[in-house]
């Protein structure tokens, strides 16, 4: 039974902006299952990232439902985190406090929490400046911080909005070859990761499965699965193949 | 013996300035604690938002000074002596310096990138947590700025608070700058008045440099990017883009020109215009707010006058506020021609723009109350010279609002403004019409709405001070009320009623120039840019 449910599910999910007759979000559902990083992918301003919002319960739908692990989510709920893609640092909070500020939601002790936020900052390879601001720190590593605030609390479902988009393309492809080790070596591993892109190269490298929405409104156009090893070379032509064909169907 | 004088009024003058000056704190902590907290609910409630968004709007602009006699009167009707009296400065004080800054946190919270809420939301903060970890560290440097001003215009009132009751024996502040320098201009001690103003200025400067600078200092960090370096402010996002549409409108003329500007920008910000286009809904919730308020208020008045039969007593408040509106809009076009030609100066023609700015709120820091006892000592006995005193005290009330809040805006103008300018070699009468004029504006007309406000607390004061005699105005009217015998014999009686009508007259008239003439030249302003 357990192996059967999904992680998350989005049931028949539709959204539109108050006062706005046009739908943002038309009917759409997919799932993740465990051990999947699915990716979804758009054209900018197809209503992603309000989805990705909904899924973590930030904002809610007009109707259709989002399950995860058999609940209805009607709220954030612990299990669900989430990185920005404007990193979302408080800027007068340290590192680390920033950090911590992801287990908030759990009942541990204070010593506890420092532990668990010292060890994270160190996964993501930023030991050393848990006390310094995140304005001193570069755009790749206040991402890093954004990843390890929502590694923190050991959630099972991590929600990504364009993580990558805020970085110059060096930065980001060191970050992106890092992120699927972080996310492996973590003693509690997550579940499922969704993530919101518009970089086509970005999702075929690091998804299992690919959503393509379609613009105005969001429907879901096609799911492909991607079935290759990590880590992946994109000039190997089952890469280039799933690029094309994601390509193909976008601009469709 | 001489010197030994010297030192006696320094040392009074001194332990003065230091009474006033803790005054002045005591004030500003309660208006911080007080600003967070309404701020902070006006922010984050829709509905509180509705209701004390408009409230505020309209005791900013009020001149509050006219509730002075008033709150003395509670005051001391409640608490014995020297603290009822204290206490009822402090407040005064409070009602001047609080409402910018709430307005400051408010504007904070709702400028605050909406990750910061989602994120408390996500990873479930308390309440206190919320307060403590984002709520009121994002509204800091509004209210360090803002408080900056706010001790400009508390300093105003304390020192008119303390001139005010310093005739009046029934009520007098005993232990401040404002007192001690009214007695001495008026005893003909020019000396020991230049000695007073000498140590309030060097109070100020010392306030400015060893309060506020390091406090500006601190809450920079809480204003660098934590987050990703291609998000600007809302305001900063709309003003680029108005900026960027009237230097189109100009550049169009110059194709070449044209194209390589637009090659550089490449894509403006997009989303601004929903933006822009929300904002202006919100003002229109608040004006509905603001015309039943305003109704309320007429009521009142016509109710006032039914009650007290006051036929002949009113028509002489209409006549004394026609003379005062006179005085205040003479004095507002006369602020406005010494005003923009400085805030062009300061913003686009010299580079030490900082360094006049620091220079400015200083100087704006001396009320121009303080001035008034000097003033009226030298004036006397010139043919109109007490139109002439009241006059200037106008014109400095209200001049500084202006450049301030001309300045402020014109901060969040984009570096290309400039770069435009000097690239293309725009000069002359075209940077007149096309740039310099353009970035004031809005911060022109937003700055006067407070200038004409405070302009009325000056009739109030400059009309009532010891004498001034003026022909008619509505503080003259004030002061002969409060001066009548018959005046303070109860709350209830004729002479009160007859202020109240006053002042309520001067509310509603403020009130409705605010919205007939203020707020259309701004959302007219606010179309053109957006």
């Amino acid at each position: 039974m357990d192996s059967l449910m999904h992680i998350i599910e989005v049931r028949n999910v539709s959204f539109s902006f108050e006062g706005v007759a046009a739908k943002v979000i038309d009917n759409v559902s997919f799932h993740a299952d465990r051990g999947e990083f699915v990716s979804v992918i758009g054209p900018s301003g197809c209503g992603k990232s309000t989805l990705l919002r909904i899924i973590a319960g930030l904002i809610r739908q007009e109707r259709g439902k989002v399950i995860h692990l058999g609940d209805e989510i009607e709220g954030p709920v612990k299990g669900i985190s989430f990185v920005f893609q404007d990193f979302a640092l408080l800027p007068w909070l340290t590192n680390i406090e920033n950090v911590k500020l992801g287990c908030s939601m759990l009942d541990i002790s204070e010593t506890e929490r420092m532990r668990k936020a010292l060890m994270e900052l160190e996964d993501v390879g930023l030991s050393g400046f848990e006390n310094s601001y995140p304005n001193v720190l570069s755009g790749g590593m206040k991402q890093r911080v954004g990843i390890a605030r929502a590694l923190v609390s050991d959630p099972d479902v991590l929600l990504m909005d364009e993580p990558f988009s805020s970085l110059d393309e060096l930065t980001a492809e060191i970050l992106r070859k890092d992120i699927l080790y972080i996310l492996k070596s973590k003693d509690l591993p997550v579940s499922s990761v969704i993530m919101i892109t518009h970089n086509v190269e970005e999702a075929v490298e690091l998804s299992d499965k690919i959503v393509i929405l379609s613009h105005k409104p969001s429907r879901v156009k096609r799911v492909i699965g991607v079935d290759m090893k990590h880590p992946r070379n994109k000039h190997s032509r089952p890469f280039m193949k799933t690029v094309d064909e994601i390509y193909a169907t976008l601009t469709k | 013996m001489v010197a030994l004088n010297v030192l006696g009024l320094l040392a009074v003058l001194l332990t003065d300035t230091a009474f006033s000056w803790m005054r002045m704190f005591v004030a500003l902590g309660i208006s911080v604690l007080i600003s967070l907290a309404v701020g902070i609910y006006a922010a984050t409630s829709e509905r509180a938002g509705r209701i004390i968004l408009p409230v505020i709007d309209i005791f900013q602009t009020i001149p509050i000074v006219t509730f002075f006699p008033f709150v003395i009167l509670i005051f001391i009707g409640f608490l014995p002596g020297v603290i009822g009296i204290n206490a009822a400065v402090v407040f005064l004080i409070i009602t001047s310096m609080i409402w910018n800054i709430i307005f400051g946190v408010y504007e904070a919270i709702k400028a605050m990138p909406k990750e910061f809420a989602d994120l408390a939301r996500l990873y479930g903060l308390s309440k206190w947590q919320k307060l403590s970890k984002v709520y009121v560290p994002v509204s800091m440097p509004r209210v360090v700025e803002q408080s900056v001003l706010s001790w400009a215009i508390g300093l105003f009132y304390l020192v008119t608070s303390e001139i005010f009751s310093a005739g009046n024996t029934a009520y007098q502040v005993k232990n401040g700058i404002g007192v001690e320098l009214t007695g001495l201009a008026l005893s003909g001690n020019t000396f020991g008045y230049l000695l007073g103003i000498g140590i309030f200025i060097l109070f100020v400067i010392a306030t400015r440099l060893l309060f506020f600078k390091p406090l500006e200092d601190y809450v920079v960090r809480y204003t660098k990017q934590g987050v990703s370096q291609g998000r600007i402010s809302t305001r900063r996002r709309i003003y680029g883009r108005v900026m960027q549409l009237r230097l189109f409108r100009y550049l169009q003329s110059n194709k070449k020109a044209f194209t390589a500007y637009l090659v550089r920008k490449g894509g403006a910000g997009r989303g601004v215009k929903w933006r822009v286009a929300k904002v202006e809904k919100k003002t229109q919730k608040r004006g509905a707010a603001y015309y039943i308020i305003l109704a309320a208020l007429a009521v009142i008045i016509l109710y006032g006058i039914f009650r007290a039969n006051l036929a002949a007593d009113e028509y002489s408040v209409f006549v004394a506020l026609l003379y005062s509106f006179g005085r205040v809009w003479l004095a507002f076009i006369v602020s406005l021609a010494i005003a923009i030609p400085v805030c062009v100066y300061v913003i686009f023609l010299t580079k030490k723009s900082s360094f006049y700015l620091l220079l400015f709120q200083i100087i704006a820091s001396i009320p121009s109350t303080i001035l008034l006892p000097e003033i009226v000592a030298l004036m006397r006995g010139y043919a109109y010279g007490s139109e002439l005193i009241a006059f200037i005290v106008f014109v400095l009330s209200g001049v500084w609002y202006l450049i301030f809040s001309t300045m402020h805006v014109a901060k969040s103008m984009p570096n290309n403004v400039l770069e435009v300018k000097n690239t293309f070699g725009v000069r002359g009468v075209v940077a007149w019409k096309k740039i310099y004029i353009m970035v004031i504006l809005p911060g022109l007309i937003t700055g006067s709405i407070t200038a004409i406000g405070a302009e009325w607390n000056a009739s109030i004061v400059a009309e009532n001070f010891q004498n001034v005699h003026v022909g008619s105005g509505i503080g003259k009217f004030l002061d002969m009320t409060i001066a009548s015998p018959g005046f303070r014999m109860s709350l209830s009686n004729h002479y009160l009623l007859l202020m109240l009508l006053a002042l309520l007259n001067i509310i509603i008239m403020i009130l409705l120039i605010n919205t007939l003439v203020w707020k259309r030249l701004y959302s007219r302003v606010a179309r053109i840019y957006g």
